[in-house]
């Protein structure tokens, strides 16, 4: 109980401290919150709306056929379907020519099965695509009018058919759970892609049955029957649960990303709870050695300090919840237009409960120390601790706890974490980093020390600078050890962005091909050739291409062989395979040998060698795909490096000639055109192949370029919260030393310091802790940038220096600049209210 | 401006000082007239809040006076900005607070040498032992203030006051924090380097006594000056 009235009036009497505690425990808080809230507001989205993300309760995916009229009457057993047809197609203005890849996909009567197609003007998706007199309705997404310069009522044409736009697609339900896209989405009724003259041999078209199951049928007994009817399936199943994997992969990158920012955060967040709870603590210290001398037990002092600091620690807590939960909305409210999915907004108790985790583990690891210390210290010392701080022994109560609430803080970052392997290195490095940090602060208070008992006579300033830095409870290694691990992250991040720009704006379009053209058929390749080089392409080089699936890995069906993360991907769908005699011009071989010519053994094929590292197989082993419906074993003849980069002609899997005889392949070409040629070659060819599709690299490139730029923007933002937690804790410092400023600055007017004087004294002190550490956080932030370039992006690090010294000269200057302003009132102070007031 | 030594070295005329409190304008000095010949010393006695300390602040050029003139070694106050009243102070002025005013961040030895490195004096650091070792701490000039004594802090606050021989030297209350043995020692020690530099001496003080050691004993009360008169030799 007299704890509690001691801690009341503790509380009452000074503010001291105060705002760091909740301020620094609010924005770590309320970042963490904000990323696990906004996750959590999409993931239900995701789960509520699975079946129209899908499409339908189940979707079974067939590649080049159509399902047959038997095994569409199988499926009808089970409940109502939907079927369509998706391809990638040039989509042309029928007026002046132009032209653009477009996501074609039909529809039928029954779709959508579930949720709503939204068109403008408002009609029926039956209407829109109905066929009037000679031609076709279609409805498309704004972009393609955009691009093609169209609007409603104007004519386009895919491949030999015409079609009139007759809406614009406001809302797919399914379009957030549809493959990666490339172009913008036309619908159109099924009976009209059979005039377009592009279903031919080998054209890559992707068939769809969606399925909305009978009441009284459940997803399990569906999946059973259709296991032991069609064994190998046909298809690629996927049910409402695995409605969007990609958007759910982005969401756990997204997420991890965000919350691992918002946890340095607080981590740099801690470093300012720790100084406001020693300037919180520092300025009790008279009273709490006046109680010891009046008999308070070290214990009564500890609970009152512990409680005081609690009711802090609880208001910076439920700040930062409230404001973090808030984030979903704002986010909705500014971005919710470019979100796939609309949000399911609400509060939610896990993210808060995780949040606060967090927060009250970075109290406990933070806050222990100079808590303990000031009750553990005797009464006497406490009077005389700012001239000369006691050497406190702790018992091993407060050593324990710190140890193990530092532990959980690690162990509970990887157990929330989707990406454990990530989490795990953010906790390695954060240890390093905040190591490296705490070292680099200890030694600017060595150096400090060390250089203002050289003789510095004449450069009193800088003999000011450094006493500042090394005096008695001076702040440094605090305030570098902040500032440094948000500048390295700034520098990291920073480097990270650049190095995806410099891949996009410069390498990748200096070897790149212009092009690439889609389902050549055979007899069209002469011609397409031909064509091409007329126009002005340069370099032409084309593959045989079907798509396969992959069933089993030495001989274990996918569904139970074990595959790393990396390679995952590659068994998620079907994949384009190719066939050669000789090894393609850039194969770097980094195993085995390639098939000699005319090989007619054995099915082989050469793999990617990151594909074979993730499905644990070598030279020798065996993988079995799926080709229209065929198993084709294949033994693994050699590994190829590929340097996807480049963009050029690559292929994960190119199978032996034999693997693929009398399969109805079609082709597809990279093509090198010098900038000028561009439109040339892409109109020519289009004239006289309509039914080739083409992706010019340029748009991919503009595309890729885009969620790179808001990548750059998230990371700008992300860095940013780490920042301002930095300049939180320098906000600390500057504040918690401004009454020893305001005297320093008093007393040297009176010894006849000019203000130019003191300012040079703040601008050395400052600028000192900020190069520090600024020098410390380049050599981090390059160390992140090289694990997050190499380790994660699998991409060449290059040292950038231009980007490490425009963040660091930007770093210092903030901090000088925070120095400067935040000591102005000590420069400013008159002198004679201040002697006065001594 | 040209600072010289003349006759007298302080001179203070219809000096007004009214400061903005709380409860609204105070009144602290009024009507102060005072001179002080070089190498003078003037004891200044009075109550507490006679206003003693802002005569002091106001010689210093610490506190603007409201009205009146203020002339300290040929120097007139009026129109210096604070800058230039802060390089005045450090060529002319040496001043001890009872509160010893030490930067704790400092040895004893870089204390003293403040005022030589604001001047950009030859070897300050040199200088600055010297005048420690004067005082009797040339063994602890490494050590902080809050290492020392009372007496100690007030003796390098005594030997920087005196750093840059100053010809003017204003003392508020040095012994006010310190016994009565200490004071002494203290208060000899200031009149000996007076009497070595032979520069003028303001001493505040509210020991009548101590202020008897002067040349001139003025008394203020309520911010006028009720008696200034010699000391009997």
């Amino acid at each position: 109980m007299i704890s509690w009235k001691l801690a009341w009036r503790g509380l009452r009497g000074g503010r001291s401290g105060w705002f760091t505690i909740v301020a620094c425990l609010m924005l770590g808080v309320g970042a963490i919150t904000a990323s696990l809230s906004l996750d959590d507001s999409l993931r239900r989205a995701l789960s509520d709306d699975a079946r129209a993300l899908l499409g339908g309760d189940a979707e079974l995916r067939l590649t080049y056929r159509a399902p047959s009229a038997d095994e569409t009457a199988f499926l009808h057993g089970f409940g109502d379907l939907s079927q369509s047809a998706e391809m990638r197609v040039m989509a042309r203005n029928s007026g002046d020519g132009r032209q653009t890849l477009a996501e074609l996909k039909t529809i039928d009567q029954a779709y959508p099965l579930f949720g709503k197609v939204d068109l403008a003007p408002a009609q029926s998706l039956a209407q829109a695509t109905a066929k009037q007199g000679e031609s076709w309705g279609a409805a498309a997404e704004q972009d393609l009018l955009d691009r093609l310069g169209l609007k409603l009522g104007d004519h386009l044409s895919v491949g030999s058919a015409d079609f009139v736009l007759r809406a614009v697609i406001m809302r797919e339900p399914d379009r957030a759970g549809a493959n990666f896209s490339l172009g913008p989405r036309l619908l159109v009724a099924d009976g009209a892609l059979e005039p377009t003259g592009l279903i031919q041999p080998g054209s890559l078209i992707h068939h769809l049955v969606l399925m909305k199951l009978a009441p009284g049928r459940t997803l399990a007994a569906f999946r059973q029957a259709l296991d032991a009817t069609y064994q190998p399936a046909p298809w690629l199943f996927r049910d409402a649960s695995e409605a969007t994997p990609s958007l759910k992969r982005l969401l756990d990158r997204t997420t991890l990303f965000l919350t691992l920012v918002g946890l340095t955060s607080l981590l740099v967040g801690g470093i300012g709870i720790a100084d406001g709870t020693t300037a919180f603590v520092e300025r009790r210290l008279p009273d709490i050695a006046k109680l010891k001398c009046l008999g308070a037990s070290t214990s009564v002092i500890l609970a009152s300090l512990v409680i005081q600091f609690a009711l802090l620690a609880a208001l910076g807590l439920a700040l930062g919840l409230v404001i973090g939960s808030g984030a979903p909305w704002l986010v909705m409210a500014t971005l919710g237009d470019r979100l796939p999915v609309e949000a399911h907004l609400g509060v939610s108790f896990l993210p808060l409960a995780k949040a606060a985790s967090f927060g009250i583990l970075a109290c406990i690891t933070f806050a222990t120390r100079p808590l303990a210390r000031a009750a553990a210290v005797p009464g006497a010392q406490l009077l005389r601790d700012r001239v000369a701080p006691a050497a406190v022994r702790f018992g091993p109560g407060p050593r324990l706890l710190v140890a193990l609430a530092a532990l959980a803080l690690a162990g509970f970052t990887i157990l929330i974490s989707a990406d454990r392997k990530l989490a795990v290195w953010f906790v390695i490095g954060g240890a390093i980093a905040f190591g490296l940090f705490a070292l680099g602060g200890r030694l600017v208070v060595t150096v400090a020390r060390l250089a203002s008992k050289r003789p510095l006579a004449g450069h009193l300033s800088l003999r000011l600078a450094l006493s500042s830095l090394h005096r008695p409870g001076a702040l440094t290694e605090g305030v570098v050890l902040s500032l440094g691990l948000g500048l390295s992250l700034l520098v990291g991040l920073t480097l990270v962005e650049v190095a995806l720009s410099r891949q996009i704006d410069e390498q990748i379009p200096a070897k790149a091909p212009a092009f690439f053209f889609l389902d050549i058929q055979p007899d069209q390749a002469d011609l397409f050739d031909r064509t091409a080089r007329q126009a002005g392409a340069t370099d032409i080089v084309r593959a045989v291409m079907i798509r396969g699936r992959i069933t089993r890995i030495k001989d274990i069906p996918v569904g139970q062989a074990q595959i790393g993360q990396d390679a995952a991907w590659a068994v998620k769908g079907d994949r384009g395979l190719t066939v050669a005699d000789s090894p393609p011009a850039d194969a770097n071989i980094v195993a085995g040998d390639w098939w000699p010519k005319d090989y007619d053994g054995p099915p082989l094929v050469s793999l990617d060698s990151n594909i074979a590292k993730g499905f644990g197989v070598g030279i020798g082993d065996s993988i079995t795909i799926d080709v229209l419906g065929r198993e084709i074993p294949l033994k693994i003849a050699s590994l190829r490096r590929i340097d996807w980069a480049s963009l050029g002609m690559n292929f994960t899997f190119v199978l032996s000639p034999n693997a693929l005889a009398g399969a109805p392949t079609s082709e597809i070409a990279t093509v090198h055109v010098p900038p000028d040629k561009e439109a040339a070659v892409e109109r020519a060819v289009s004239d006289a192949l309509p039914t080739i599709s083409v992706i010019r690299i340029s748009d991919a490139l503009a595309q890729l370029r885009r969620v790179v730029d808001g990548i750059g923007l998230a990371i700008r933002a992300a860095a940013g919260v780490a920042l301002l937690a930095g300049a939180l804790v320098l906000a600390a410092a500057i504040s918690a030393g401004q009454r020893r400023r305001i005297a320093e600055a008093v007393l040297l007017k009176v010894l006849g310091a000019a203000r130019a004087d003191l300012l040079r004294a703040v601008l050395w002190e400052f600028a000192i802790l900020g190069v520090s550490a600024g020098m410390v956080a380049a050599g981090v932030g390059c160390l992140i940038a090289w694990g997050v370039l190499t380790k994660v992006l699998h991409m060449e690090a290059a040292l950038l220096p231009l980007p490490v010294v425009l963040t660091l000269v930007l770093g210092v200057t903030a901090v000088a600049l925070a120095g400067l302003a935040g000591t102005f009132r000590a420069l400013q102070a008159r002198p004679a209210p201040y002697l006065r007031g001594e | 401006m040209t600072a010289s030594l003349v006759d007298p070295s302080v001179l203070l005329e219809k000096v007004s000082l009214t400061l903005a409190g709380p409860a609204g304008q105070v009144n602290i000095l009024a009507d102060i007239d005072l001179s002080l010949r070089a190498g003078e010393t003037l004891g200044v006695v009075g109550p507490s809040g006679s206003g003693k300390s802002s005569l002091l602040m106001v010689m210093a050029g610490l506190e603007r006076a409201s009205s009146g003139r203020v002339k300290v070694a040929g120097t007139d106050f009026a129109g210096l900005s604070e800058d230039r009243l802060a390089r005045f102070r450090r060529e002319h002025m040496g001043i001890v607070f009872q509160a010893f005013h030490l930067m704790g961040t400092l040895t004893a030895l870089e204390n003293v040498a403040i005022p030589l490195e604001l001047a950009g004096r030859e070897d300050p650091l040199g200088q600055a032992a010297r005048q420690l070792e004067r005082v009797g701490l040339g063994h602890r000039l490494g050590h902080y203030p809050g290492t020392l004594s009372g007496g100690e802090q007030q003796r390098v606050a005594l030997a920087r006051a005196f750093a840059m021989r100053p010809k003017i030297l204003l003392a508020d209350e040095p012994t006010g924090n310190l016994d009565q043995a200490t004071g002494k020692k203290i208060i000899d020690l200031l009149f000996e380097l007076h009497r070595e530099e032979k520069n003028s001496l303001v001493l505040i003080t509210h020991d009548s006594s101590l202020a008897e050691r002067c040349d001139r004993v003025v008394r203020i009360e309520d911010g006028h000056i009720h008696a200034d008169e010699p000391v009997p030799a």
